[in-house]
Protein backbone atom coordinates (compact mmCIF):
# COMPACT_ATOMS: atom_id res chain seq x y z
CA UNK A 1 0.00 0.00 0.00
CA UNK A 2 1.50 3.30 -1.09
CA UNK A 3 1.62 5.99 1.58
CA UNK A 4 2.39 9.69 1.61
CA UNK A 5 5.78 8.74 2.99
CA UNK A 6 6.53 6.73 -0.18
CA UNK A 7 5.50 9.68 -2.31
CA UNK A 8 7.70 12.04 -0.32
CA UNK A 9 10.64 9.62 -0.47
CA UNK A 10 10.33 9.26 -4.25
CA UNK A 11 10.15 13.05 -4.54
CA UNK A 12 13.28 13.38 -2.42
CA UNK A 13 15.14 10.80 -4.54
CA UNK A 14 14.14 12.75 -7.65
CA UNK A 15 15.37 16.03 -6.10
CA UNK A 16 11.85 17.46 -6.15
CA UNK A 17 9.96 19.13 -3.35
CA UNK A 18 6.56 17.55 -2.88
CA UNK A 19 4.17 19.76 -0.93
CA UNK A 20 1.70 18.28 1.56
CA UNK A 21 -1.12 19.09 -0.85
CA UNK A 22 0.66 17.36 -3.75
CA UNK A 23 1.49 14.33 -1.59
CA UNK A 24 -2.22 14.06 -0.76
CA UNK A 25 -3.19 14.08 -4.46
CA UNK A 26 -0.41 11.76 -5.58
CA UNK A 27 -0.96 9.24 -2.79
CA UNK A 28 -4.44 8.32 -4.03
CA UNK A 29 -3.46 8.38 -7.69
CA UNK A 30 -0.34 6.28 -7.20
CA UNK A 31 -2.23 3.80 -5.04
CA UNK A 32 -4.77 3.31 -7.85
CA UNK A 33 -2.04 3.07 -10.47
CA UNK A 34 0.15 0.58 -8.63
CA UNK A 35 -2.95 -1.43 -7.69
CA UNK A 36 -3.62 -1.75 -11.39
CA UNK A 37 0.04 -2.52 -12.13
CA UNK A 38 -0.27 -5.46 -9.71
CA UNK A 39 -2.06 -7.27 -12.55
CA UNK A 40 1.41 -7.93 -13.90
CA UNK A 41 2.24 -10.15 -10.94
CA UNK A 42 -0.24 -12.74 -12.25
CA UNK A 43 1.87 -13.19 -15.40
CA UNK A 44 4.36 -16.04 -15.28
CA UNK A 45 7.68 -14.57 -16.39
CA UNK A 46 9.89 -17.44 -15.22
CA UNK A 47 12.74 -17.91 -17.66
CA UNK A 48 11.96 -14.74 -19.61
CA UNK A 49 15.17 -13.08 -20.69
CA UNK A 50 15.43 -9.42 -21.57
CA UNK A 51 16.46 -8.55 -25.10
CA UNK A 52 20.12 -7.71 -25.15
CA UNK A 53 21.25 -4.52 -26.77
CA UNK A 54 23.76 -5.22 -29.52
CA UNK A 55 26.57 -2.91 -28.40
CA UNK A 56 28.80 -3.90 -31.30
CA UNK A 57 26.29 -2.31 -33.67
CA UNK A 58 26.71 1.06 -31.98
CA UNK A 59 29.05 3.67 -33.25
CA UNK A 60 32.05 4.17 -31.03
CA UNK A 61 34.89 6.60 -31.04
CA UNK A 62 38.15 6.44 -29.16
CA UNK A 63 38.55 9.13 -26.59
CA UNK A 64 42.12 8.81 -25.34
CA UNK A 65 43.34 11.01 -22.51
CA UNK A 66 45.08 13.75 -24.46
CA UNK A 67 47.28 15.00 -21.64
CA UNK A 68 47.96 12.44 -18.91
CA UNK A 69 50.10 14.95 -17.04
CA UNK A 70 47.18 17.37 -16.77
CA UNK A 71 44.90 14.59 -15.50
CA UNK A 72 47.47 13.77 -12.83
CA UNK A 73 47.81 17.45 -11.96
CA UNK A 74 44.04 17.77 -11.44
CA UNK A 75 43.95 14.62 -9.28
CA UNK A 76 46.83 15.87 -7.17
CA UNK A 77 44.76 18.86 -6.00
CA UNK A 78 42.59 16.45 -4.01
CA UNK A 79 44.34 15.16 -0.95
CA UNK A 80 42.01 12.21 -0.41
CA UNK A 81 41.49 9.70 -3.21
CA UNK A 82 39.81 6.34 -3.52
CA UNK A 83 39.57 4.04 -6.57
CA UNK A 84 40.98 6.78 -8.80
CA UNK A 85 38.23 9.14 -7.64
CA UNK A 86 38.67 12.31 -5.61
CA UNK A 87 36.96 12.34 -2.23
CA UNK A 88 35.04 15.52 -1.53
CA UNK A 89 33.00 16.78 1.37
CA UNK A 90 29.46 15.47 1.60
CA UNK A 91 27.07 18.20 0.48
CA UNK A 92 23.66 16.59 0.94
CA UNK B 1 -7.01 22.20 -48.05
CA UNK B 2 -4.37 21.55 -50.70
CA UNK B 3 -2.70 18.14 -50.67
CA UNK B 4 1.06 17.73 -51.14
CA UNK B 5 0.49 16.72 -54.77
CA UNK B 6 -1.64 19.80 -55.40
CA UNK B 7 0.98 22.08 -53.83
CA UNK B 8 3.77 20.54 -55.91
CA UNK B 9 1.71 20.78 -59.09
CA UNK B 10 0.78 24.40 -58.38
CA UNK B 11 4.41 25.37 -57.80
CA UNK B 12 5.98 23.42 -60.65
CA UNK B 13 3.34 24.57 -63.15
CA UNK B 14 3.82 28.18 -62.09
CA UNK B 15 0.17 28.46 -61.06
CA UNK B 16 1.27 29.61 -57.59
CA UNK B 17 4.56 30.42 -55.88
CA UNK B 18 5.73 28.81 -52.68
CA UNK B 19 5.45 32.23 -51.06
CA UNK B 20 1.79 32.56 -52.09
CA UNK B 21 1.02 29.12 -50.70
CA UNK B 22 2.83 29.87 -47.44
CA UNK B 23 0.91 33.15 -47.09
CA UNK B 24 -2.39 31.31 -47.68
CA UNK B 25 -1.66 28.89 -44.85
CA UNK B 26 -0.41 31.73 -42.61
CA UNK B 27 -3.77 33.43 -43.18
CA UNK B 28 -5.66 30.31 -42.12
CA UNK B 29 -3.49 30.10 -38.98
CA UNK B 30 -4.16 33.78 -38.19
CA UNK B 31 -7.88 33.20 -38.60
CA UNK B 32 -8.27 29.92 -36.71
CA UNK B 33 -5.48 29.69 -34.17
CA UNK B 34 -6.95 32.19 -31.68
CA UNK B 35 -9.81 29.67 -31.19
CA UNK B 36 -8.02 26.35 -31.65
CA UNK B 37 -4.66 27.22 -29.95
CA UNK B 38 -2.83 24.61 -32.04
CA UNK B 39 0.27 26.74 -32.65
CA UNK B 40 2.33 28.15 -29.80
CA UNK B 41 4.57 30.04 -32.21
CA UNK B 42 4.40 30.79 -35.92
CA UNK B 43 7.74 31.25 -37.67
CA UNK B 44 6.27 33.73 -40.14
CA UNK B 45 9.43 35.56 -41.23
CA UNK B 46 11.53 32.38 -41.47
CA UNK B 47 8.77 30.50 -43.30
CA UNK B 48 8.38 33.26 -45.88
CA UNK B 49 12.16 33.43 -46.34
CA UNK B 50 12.25 29.66 -46.91
CA UNK B 51 9.37 29.89 -49.38
CA UNK B 52 11.12 32.68 -51.32
CA UNK B 53 14.30 30.59 -51.44
CA UNK B 54 12.30 27.73 -52.97
CA UNK B 55 10.83 30.08 -55.57
CA UNK B 56 14.35 31.30 -56.40
CA UNK B 57 15.53 27.71 -56.69
CA UNK B 58 12.76 27.01 -59.16
CA UNK B 59 13.59 30.19 -61.09
CA UNK B 60 17.18 28.97 -61.41
CA UNK B 61 15.87 25.77 -62.95
CA UNK B 62 17.08 23.57 -60.09
CA UNK B 63 15.28 20.36 -59.16
CA UNK B 64 12.84 20.82 -56.28
CA UNK B 65 12.55 18.45 -53.34
CA UNK B 66 9.60 16.12 -52.70
CA UNK B 67 8.03 18.55 -50.22
CA UNK B 68 8.76 21.75 -52.15
CA UNK B 69 6.73 24.59 -50.68
CA UNK B 70 4.75 22.35 -48.34
CA UNK B 71 4.21 24.07 -44.99
CA UNK B 72 5.00 21.68 -42.12
CA UNK B 73 4.40 22.30 -38.42
CA UNK B 74 6.65 20.73 -35.78
CA UNK B 75 5.69 19.67 -32.29
CA UNK B 76 7.23 21.79 -29.55
CA UNK B 77 9.64 19.02 -28.48
CA UNK B 78 11.52 18.90 -31.80
CA UNK B 79 14.64 21.04 -32.13
CA UNK B 80 15.08 23.64 -34.84
CA UNK B 81 18.22 25.71 -34.38
CA UNK B 82 17.63 29.27 -33.23
CA UNK B 83 13.98 28.59 -32.37
CA UNK B 84 12.38 27.91 -29.03
CA UNK B 85 11.56 24.31 -28.08
CA UNK B 86 9.77 24.33 -24.75
CA UNK B 87 7.89 21.01 -24.53
CA UNK B 88 5.06 23.37 -23.54
CA UNK B 89 6.58 23.49 -20.07
CA UNK B 90 7.50 26.39 -17.83
CA UNK B 91 10.72 24.46 -17.20
CA UNK B 92 11.95 25.19 -20.74
CA UNK B 93 10.12 28.47 -21.39
CA UNK B 94 13.32 30.24 -22.51
CA UNK B 95 15.11 27.31 -24.15
CA UNK B 96 16.34 28.00 -27.67
CA UNK B 97 17.60 25.03 -29.70
CA UNK B 98 21.34 25.10 -30.31
CA UNK B 99 21.13 22.58 -33.16
CA UNK B 100 18.57 21.20 -35.59
CA UNK B 101 17.03 17.75 -35.27
CA UNK B 102 17.57 15.24 -38.05
CA UNK B 103 13.85 15.23 -38.93
CA UNK B 104 13.80 19.00 -39.44
CA UNK B 105 17.07 18.80 -41.41
CA UNK B 106 15.40 16.25 -43.68
CA UNK B 107 12.29 18.39 -44.13
CA UNK B 108 14.41 21.41 -45.06
CA UNK B 109 16.48 19.29 -47.46
CA UNK B 110 13.19 18.22 -49.09
CA UNK B 111 12.30 21.94 -49.54
CA UNK B 112 9.49 21.94 -46.97
CA UNK B 113 8.62 25.20 -45.21
CA UNK B 114 8.83 24.99 -41.41
CA UNK B 115 5.88 27.15 -40.43
CA UNK B 116 5.75 26.95 -36.64
CA UNK B 117 5.74 24.90 -33.49
CA UNK B 118 2.62 23.26 -32.15
CA UNK B 119 1.03 22.87 -28.75
CA UNK B 120 1.35 19.60 -26.81
CA UNK B 121 0.88 18.08 -23.39
CA UNK B 122 3.78 19.11 -21.15
CA UNK B 123 6.80 16.95 -22.00
CA UNK B 124 4.46 14.78 -24.13
CA UNK B 125 2.81 13.35 -21.00
CA UNK B 126 -0.92 13.23 -21.51
CA UNK B 127 -3.75 12.24 -23.83
CA UNK B 128 -5.74 15.47 -23.87
CA UNK B 129 -3.38 18.40 -24.47
CA UNK B 130 -4.63 19.93 -21.23
CA UNK B 131 -1.28 19.91 -19.42
CA UNK B 132 0.36 22.50 -21.71
CA UNK B 133 1.65 25.70 -20.12
CA UNK B 134 0.17 27.49 -23.16
CA UNK B 135 -3.34 26.29 -22.34
CA UNK B 136 -5.44 23.55 -23.91
CA UNK B 137 -5.96 22.93 -27.61
CA UNK B 138 -9.55 22.77 -28.84
CA UNK B 139 -10.72 20.03 -31.18
CA UNK B 140 -11.67 21.60 -34.54
CA UNK B 141 -14.52 19.07 -34.85
CA UNK B 142 -16.06 20.44 -31.63
CA UNK B 143 -14.27 23.19 -29.73
CA UNK B 144 -15.77 22.09 -26.41
CA UNK B 145 -13.77 18.87 -26.67
CA UNK B 146 -10.13 17.86 -26.39
CA UNK B 147 -8.07 17.12 -29.51
CA UNK B 148 -6.33 14.19 -27.82
CA UNK B 149 -2.66 14.23 -26.99
CA UNK B 150 0.09 14.62 -26.58
CA UNK B 151 0.48 15.85 -30.18
CA UNK B 152 -2.90 17.59 -29.95
CA UNK B 153 -1.66 20.82 -31.50
CA UNK B 154 -0.25 19.03 -34.56
CA UNK B 155 -3.46 17.01 -35.08
CA UNK B 156 -5.72 20.06 -34.62
CA UNK B 157 -3.56 22.16 -36.96
CA UNK B 158 -4.01 19.60 -39.76
CA UNK B 159 -7.71 19.07 -39.01
CA UNK B 160 -8.38 22.83 -39.10
CA UNK B 161 -6.59 23.18 -42.44
CA UNK B 162 -3.84 25.37 -40.94
CA UNK B 163 -1.16 23.09 -42.35
CA UNK B 164 -1.18 20.02 -44.63
CA UNK B 165 1.42 18.08 -42.63
CA UNK B 166 2.65 18.22 -39.05
CA UNK B 167 5.19 16.27 -37.04
CA UNK B 168 4.30 14.75 -33.71
CA UNK B 169 5.93 12.28 -31.37
CA UNK B 170 4.35 9.07 -30.17
CA UNK B 171 5.37 7.36 -26.93
CA UNK B 172 2.06 5.64 -26.12
CA UNK B 173 -0.22 6.82 -28.91
CA UNK B 174 0.48 10.54 -28.97
CA UNK B 175 0.27 10.75 -32.76
CA UNK B 176 -2.44 8.17 -33.45
CA UNK B 177 -4.89 9.01 -30.64
CA UNK B 178 -5.14 12.77 -31.48
CA UNK B 179 -5.31 11.83 -35.16
CA UNK B 180 -8.32 9.64 -34.35
CA UNK B 181 -9.96 12.34 -32.18
CA UNK B 182 -9.48 15.08 -34.79
CA UNK B 183 -10.27 13.04 -37.91
CA UNK B 184 -6.86 13.07 -39.60
CA UNK B 185 -4.29 10.42 -40.49
CA UNK B 186 -1.51 9.75 -37.96
CA UNK B 187 1.35 7.31 -38.45
CA UNK B 188 3.92 6.16 -35.93
CA UNK B 189 6.57 4.12 -37.69
CA UNK B 190 8.22 1.12 -36.07
CA UNK B 191 10.93 1.81 -33.52
CA UNK B 192 14.12 2.95 -35.25
CA UNK B 193 12.58 3.92 -38.59
CA UNK B 194 12.98 7.66 -37.98
CA UNK B 195 15.88 9.29 -36.15
CA UNK B 196 15.18 10.72 -32.72
CA UNK B 197 18.26 12.95 -32.81
CA UNK B 198 17.19 16.39 -31.63
CA UNK B 199 13.88 15.22 -30.20
CA UNK B 200 13.56 15.99 -26.50
CA UNK B 201 13.46 12.61 -24.76
CA UNK B 202 10.59 11.34 -22.63
CA UNK B 203 10.95 7.56 -22.80
CA UNK B 204 13.85 6.48 -24.98
CA UNK B 205 12.67 2.92 -25.63
CA UNK B 206 9.21 4.05 -26.76
CA UNK B 207 9.51 7.56 -28.25
CA UNK B 208 9.11 7.82 -32.02
CA UNK B 209 8.55 10.73 -34.37
CA UNK B 210 5.35 10.41 -36.38
CA UNK B 211 3.45 12.24 -39.11
CA UNK B 212 -0.02 13.78 -39.06
CA UNK B 213 -1.60 14.56 -42.42
CA UNK B 214 -4.97 15.10 -44.04
CA UNK B 215 -4.79 11.86 -46.04
CA UNK B 216 -2.81 8.62 -46.26
CA UNK B 217 -0.86 9.59 -49.38
CA UNK B 218 0.44 12.80 -47.80
CA UNK B 219 1.45 10.88 -44.68
CA UNK B 220 3.29 8.36 -46.89
CA UNK B 221 5.17 11.06 -48.81
CA UNK B 222 6.29 12.78 -45.60
CA UNK B 223 7.23 9.49 -43.93
CA UNK B 224 9.44 8.58 -46.86
CA UNK B 225 11.32 11.88 -46.51
CA UNK B 226 11.83 11.39 -42.77
CA UNK B 227 12.79 7.69 -42.65
CA UNK B 228 16.23 6.14 -42.68
CA UNK B 229 19.42 5.50 -40.75
CA UNK B 230 21.02 8.43 -38.96
CA UNK B 231 24.57 8.29 -37.63
CA UNK B 232 23.49 10.58 -34.78
CA UNK B 233 20.95 8.04 -33.46
CA UNK B 234 22.32 4.57 -32.82
CA UNK B 235 18.79 3.21 -32.41
CA UNK B 236 17.85 4.17 -35.97
CA UNK B 237 17.72 1.21 -38.31
CA UNK B 238 20.01 0.48 -41.21
CA UNK B 239 17.35 -0.47 -43.76
CA UNK B 240 16.38 0.77 -47.19
CA UNK B 241 13.38 3.10 -47.33
CA UNK B 242 10.78 1.96 -49.85
CA UNK B 243 8.77 4.30 -52.02
CA UNK B 244 5.62 4.07 -49.94
CA UNK B 245 3.20 5.61 -52.42
CA UNK B 246 4.54 3.59 -55.36
CA UNK B 247 3.91 0.45 -53.32
CA UNK B 248 0.17 1.17 -53.05
CA UNK B 249 -1.66 -1.74 -54.66
CA UNK B 250 -4.91 -1.70 -56.62
CA UNK B 251 -6.65 -4.07 -54.22
CA UNK B 252 -5.97 -6.19 -51.13
CA UNK B 253 -5.77 -9.64 -52.70
CA UNK B 254 -3.28 -11.82 -50.77
CA UNK B 255 -3.38 -9.44 -47.78
CA UNK B 256 -4.20 -11.09 -44.45
CA UNK B 257 -5.72 -8.85 -41.81
CA UNK B 258 -5.76 -10.04 -38.20
CA UNK B 259 -8.62 -9.23 -35.87
CA UNK B 260 -7.50 -9.75 -32.26
CA UNK B 261 -9.91 -11.97 -30.36
CA UNK B 262 -12.13 -10.01 -27.98
CA UNK B 263 -10.73 -6.67 -29.08
CA UNK B 264 -14.17 -5.09 -29.40
CA UNK B 265 -15.38 -6.23 -25.96
CA UNK B 266 -16.66 -3.40 -23.80
CA UNK B 267 -16.60 -0.79 -26.54
CA UNK B 268 -19.48 1.56 -27.33
CA UNK B 269 -21.72 0.66 -30.27
CA UNK B 270 -20.52 3.50 -32.54
CA UNK B 271 -16.88 2.46 -32.44
CA UNK B 272 -17.65 -1.25 -32.52
CA UNK B 273 -19.82 -0.79 -35.61
CA UNK B 274 -17.27 1.35 -37.41
CA UNK B 275 -14.41 -1.11 -36.84
CA UNK B 276 -16.62 -3.97 -38.06
CA UNK B 277 -17.60 -1.88 -41.06
CA UNK B 278 -13.92 -1.17 -41.78
CA UNK B 279 -13.11 -4.90 -41.63
CA UNK B 280 -15.92 -5.65 -44.08
CA UNK B 281 -14.80 -2.85 -46.43
CA UNK B 282 -11.30 -4.36 -46.52
CA UNK B 283 -12.73 -7.82 -47.12
CA UNK B 284 -14.69 -6.42 -50.06
CA UNK B 285 -11.38 -5.20 -51.48
CA UNK B 286 -9.93 -8.71 -51.39
CA UNK B 287 -8.37 -8.98 -47.94
CA UNK B 288 -8.68 -12.15 -45.90
CA UNK B 289 -9.86 -11.58 -42.31
CA UNK B 290 -8.39 -13.89 -39.69
CA UNK B 291 -9.13 -13.95 -35.97
CA UNK B 292 -5.90 -14.01 -33.97
CA UNK B 293 -4.97 -14.27 -30.30
CA UNK B 294 -2.67 -11.76 -28.63
CA UNK B 295 -3.03 -12.92 -25.01
CA UNK B 296 -0.42 -10.69 -23.38
CA UNK B 297 -1.37 -7.47 -25.20
CA UNK B 298 -3.88 -6.65 -22.45
CA UNK B 299 -0.92 -6.00 -20.13
CA UNK B 300 0.52 -3.33 -22.42
CA UNK B 301 -0.97 -0.37 -20.55
CA UNK B 302 0.44 -1.18 -17.06
CA UNK B 303 3.80 -2.10 -18.66
CA UNK B 304 3.74 1.15 -20.55
CA UNK B 305 3.16 3.29 -17.46
CA UNK B 306 5.91 1.65 -15.46
CA UNK B 307 8.56 1.53 -18.19
CA UNK B 308 7.95 4.98 -19.65
CA UNK B 309 7.72 6.62 -16.21
CA UNK B 310 10.97 4.95 -15.15
CA UNK B 311 12.69 6.17 -18.31
CA UNK B 312 11.17 9.62 -17.84
CA UNK B 313 12.50 9.84 -14.29
CA UNK B 314 15.97 9.28 -15.75
CA UNK B 315 15.60 11.45 -18.88
CA UNK B 316 14.10 14.37 -16.98
CA UNK B 317 16.90 14.28 -14.43
CA UNK B 318 18.78 16.65 -16.73
CA UNK B 319 16.43 19.51 -15.82
CA UNK B 320 18.29 20.42 -12.67
CA UNK B 321 19.19 24.06 -13.21
CA UNK B 322 22.74 23.08 -14.10
CA UNK B 323 22.49 21.15 -17.32
CA UNK B 324 19.11 22.29 -18.63
CA UNK B 325 16.00 24.16 -17.58
CA UNK B 326 15.11 26.84 -15.07
CA UNK B 327 17.78 27.70 -12.50
CA UNK B 328 16.97 29.27 -9.15
CA UNK B 329 20.13 31.30 -8.65
CA UNK B 330 18.88 32.74 -5.35
CA UNK B 331 18.60 29.32 -3.68
CA UNK B 332 20.57 28.78 -0.49
CA UNK B 333 22.46 25.49 -0.61
CA UNK B 334 22.62 22.67 -3.13
CA UNK B 335 19.47 20.82 -1.99
CA UNK B 336 17.38 23.98 -2.28
CA UNK B 337 19.03 24.76 -5.62
CA UNK B 338 17.97 21.41 -7.09
CA UNK B 339 14.49 21.39 -5.59
CA UNK B 340 13.68 24.99 -6.52
CA UNK B 341 15.10 24.57 -10.02
CA UNK B 342 12.90 21.50 -10.59
CA UNK B 343 9.79 23.20 -9.19
CA UNK B 344 8.44 24.45 -12.57
CA UNK B 345 7.42 20.92 -13.62
CA UNK B 346 3.64 20.61 -13.84
CA UNK B 347 1.59 18.17 -11.73
CA UNK B 348 1.41 15.38 -14.35
CA UNK B 349 5.13 15.48 -15.16
CA UNK B 350 6.04 15.51 -11.50
CA UNK B 351 3.72 12.58 -10.90
CA UNK B 352 5.29 10.49 -13.66
CA UNK B 353 8.78 11.23 -12.33
CA UNK B 354 7.60 10.11 -8.90
CA UNK B 355 6.02 6.95 -10.35
CA UNK B 356 9.23 6.14 -12.22
CA UNK B 357 11.48 6.88 -9.28
CA UNK B 358 9.33 4.75 -6.99
CA UNK B 359 9.29 1.86 -9.48
CA UNK B 360 13.08 1.98 -9.63
CA UNK B 361 13.71 1.97 -5.86
CA UNK B 362 15.53 -1.14 -4.67
CA UNK B 363 12.38 -2.29 -2.83
CA UNK B 364 10.14 -2.05 -5.92
CA UNK B 365 12.59 -2.64 -8.79
CA UNK B 366 11.96 -6.37 -9.24
CA UNK B 367 8.20 -6.43 -8.73
CA UNK B 368 7.57 -3.29 -10.81
CA UNK B 369 10.23 -2.33 -13.33
CA UNK B 370 11.85 -5.70 -13.99
CA UNK B 371 8.45 -7.42 -14.09
CA UNK B 372 7.15 -4.88 -16.62
CA UNK B 373 10.25 -5.35 -18.76
CA UNK B 374 9.77 -9.12 -18.76
CA UNK B 375 6.07 -8.90 -19.59
CA UNK B 376 7.06 -6.56 -22.42
CA UNK B 377 9.16 -9.40 -23.86
CA UNK B 378 6.10 -11.68 -23.77
CA UNK B 379 4.02 -9.02 -25.53
CA UNK B 380 6.68 -8.69 -28.21
CA UNK B 381 6.74 -12.47 -28.67
CA UNK B 382 2.94 -12.39 -29.02
CA UNK B 383 3.17 -9.90 -31.86
CA UNK B 384 6.00 -11.81 -33.55
CA UNK B 385 3.84 -14.93 -33.62
CA UNK B 386 0.80 -13.01 -34.89
CA UNK B 387 2.74 -11.36 -37.70
CA UNK B 388 3.93 -14.74 -38.90
CA UNK B 389 0.28 -15.45 -39.68
CA UNK B 390 -1.12 -12.08 -40.83
CA UNK B 391 0.22 -8.96 -42.55
CA UNK B 392 -1.49 -6.33 -40.44
CA UNK B 393 -3.75 -6.10 -37.41
CA UNK B 394 -6.92 -4.04 -37.23
CA UNK B 395 -8.04 -2.39 -33.97
CA UNK B 396 -9.88 0.75 -32.91
CA UNK B 397 -7.52 3.69 -32.32
CA UNK B 398 -9.17 4.64 -29.02
CA UNK B 399 -11.93 3.22 -26.82
CA UNK B 400 -13.88 6.50 -27.11
CA UNK B 401 -14.21 9.53 -29.34
CA UNK B 402 -13.02 12.96 -28.12
CA UNK B 403 -14.30 13.80 -24.66
CA UNK B 404 -15.22 17.17 -23.19
CA UNK B 405 -12.44 19.45 -22.00
CA UNK B 406 -11.81 18.68 -18.32
CA UNK B 407 -14.14 15.66 -18.33
CA UNK B 408 -11.65 13.02 -17.22
CA UNK B 409 -9.27 15.21 -15.21
CA UNK B 410 -10.34 13.72 -11.88
CA UNK B 411 -9.85 10.15 -12.98
CA UNK B 412 -6.28 9.65 -14.20
CA UNK B 413 -6.68 5.88 -14.49
CA UNK B 414 -9.45 6.21 -17.07
CA UNK B 415 -7.26 8.77 -18.82
CA UNK B 416 -4.46 6.22 -18.98
CA UNK B 417 -6.87 3.66 -20.44
CA UNK B 418 -7.44 6.04 -23.36
CA UNK B 419 -4.06 4.75 -24.57
CA UNK B 420 -5.16 1.11 -24.33
CA UNK B 421 -5.05 0.30 -28.04
CA UNK B 422 -2.18 2.59 -28.97
CA UNK B 423 0.44 1.88 -26.30
CA UNK B 424 0.64 -1.74 -27.51
CA UNK B 425 2.45 -0.39 -30.55
CA UNK B 426 5.10 1.35 -28.47
CA UNK B 427 5.58 -1.54 -26.10
CA UNK B 428 5.89 -3.87 -29.10
CA UNK B 429 7.95 -1.42 -31.21
CA UNK B 430 5.36 -1.83 -33.99
CA UNK B 431 4.40 0.41 -36.87
CA UNK B 432 0.91 1.84 -36.39
CA UNK B 433 -1.42 4.14 -38.28
CA UNK B 434 -4.76 5.71 -37.41
CA UNK B 435 -7.14 6.47 -40.27
CA UNK B 436 -10.40 8.43 -39.91
CA UNK B 437 -13.38 6.22 -40.66
CA UNK B 438 -16.69 7.94 -40.14
CA UNK B 439 -18.23 9.63 -37.13
CA UNK B 440 -20.15 8.76 -33.98
CA UNK B 441 -23.68 9.87 -33.06
CA UNK B 442 -22.34 13.26 -31.91
CA UNK B 443 -20.59 13.88 -35.22
CA UNK B 444 -17.16 13.22 -33.72
CA UNK B 445 -14.47 11.50 -35.79
CA UNK B 446 -13.71 7.81 -35.22
CA UNK B 447 -10.27 6.42 -35.99
CA UNK B 448 -9.38 2.86 -36.85
CA UNK B 449 -5.85 1.60 -36.45
CA UNK B 450 -3.61 -0.79 -38.34
CA UNK B 451 -0.51 -2.37 -36.88
CA UNK B 452 2.36 -3.96 -38.74
CA UNK B 453 5.69 -5.38 -37.60
CA UNK B 454 8.84 -3.32 -37.54
CA UNK B 455 9.76 -1.96 -41.02
CA UNK B 456 6.30 -2.80 -42.38
CA UNK B 457 5.15 0.80 -42.74
CA UNK B 458 4.51 0.07 -46.44
CA UNK B 459 1.96 -2.61 -45.52
CA UNK B 460 -0.05 -0.50 -43.07
CA UNK B 461 0.01 2.50 -45.40
CA UNK B 462 -1.25 0.36 -48.27
CA UNK B 463 -4.16 -1.06 -46.24
CA UNK B 464 -4.95 2.38 -44.81
CA UNK B 465 -5.00 3.81 -48.32
CA UNK B 466 -7.49 1.16 -49.40
CA UNK B 467 -9.72 1.87 -46.41
CA UNK B 468 -9.62 5.59 -47.15
CA UNK B 469 -10.68 4.87 -50.73
CA UNK B 470 -13.63 2.84 -49.51
CA UNK B 471 -15.17 5.85 -47.78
Amino acid sequence: MITKKDVELAGKLANMHVSAEEAEIYEGQLRALFGWVKELSSVNTDGVKLTNVNLSAHLRKDEPVCDPALAQQVRSVFTEQEDDCAKVKKVL
Amino acid sequence: MMTIDQILTAITSGQKTAEQITREFLNVIAEKNPTINAFVEVFEADALAQAKAIDEKKARGEKLGPLAGVPVAIKDNILYKGHKATCCSKMLENYVASYTSTVVEKLIAADAVIIGRTNMDEFAMGSTNQTSVYGPVKNPADTTRVPGGSSGGSAAAVAAGMVPVALGTDTGGSVRQPAGFCGVVGIKPGYGRISRYGVIAFSSSADQVGVLAANVKDAAIALEVLSGKDVHDSTSLEAAVPSYTKDFTADLKNVKIGLPKGFLDGLGEDIKNKVTEAANALKARGAELIEVEVPYAKYSAPCYYIITSAEASSNLGRYDGIRYGYADKQAQGLKAYYENSRAPFGLEVKKRIIIGTYALTSERYEECFLKAMKVRELIRDDFKKVFSKVDVLLTPTSPTTAFKLGQQDENPLSMYLADLYTCQGNIGGLAGISVPFGKDGNGLPIGVQFYGPILAEDKILNVANQLEKSL
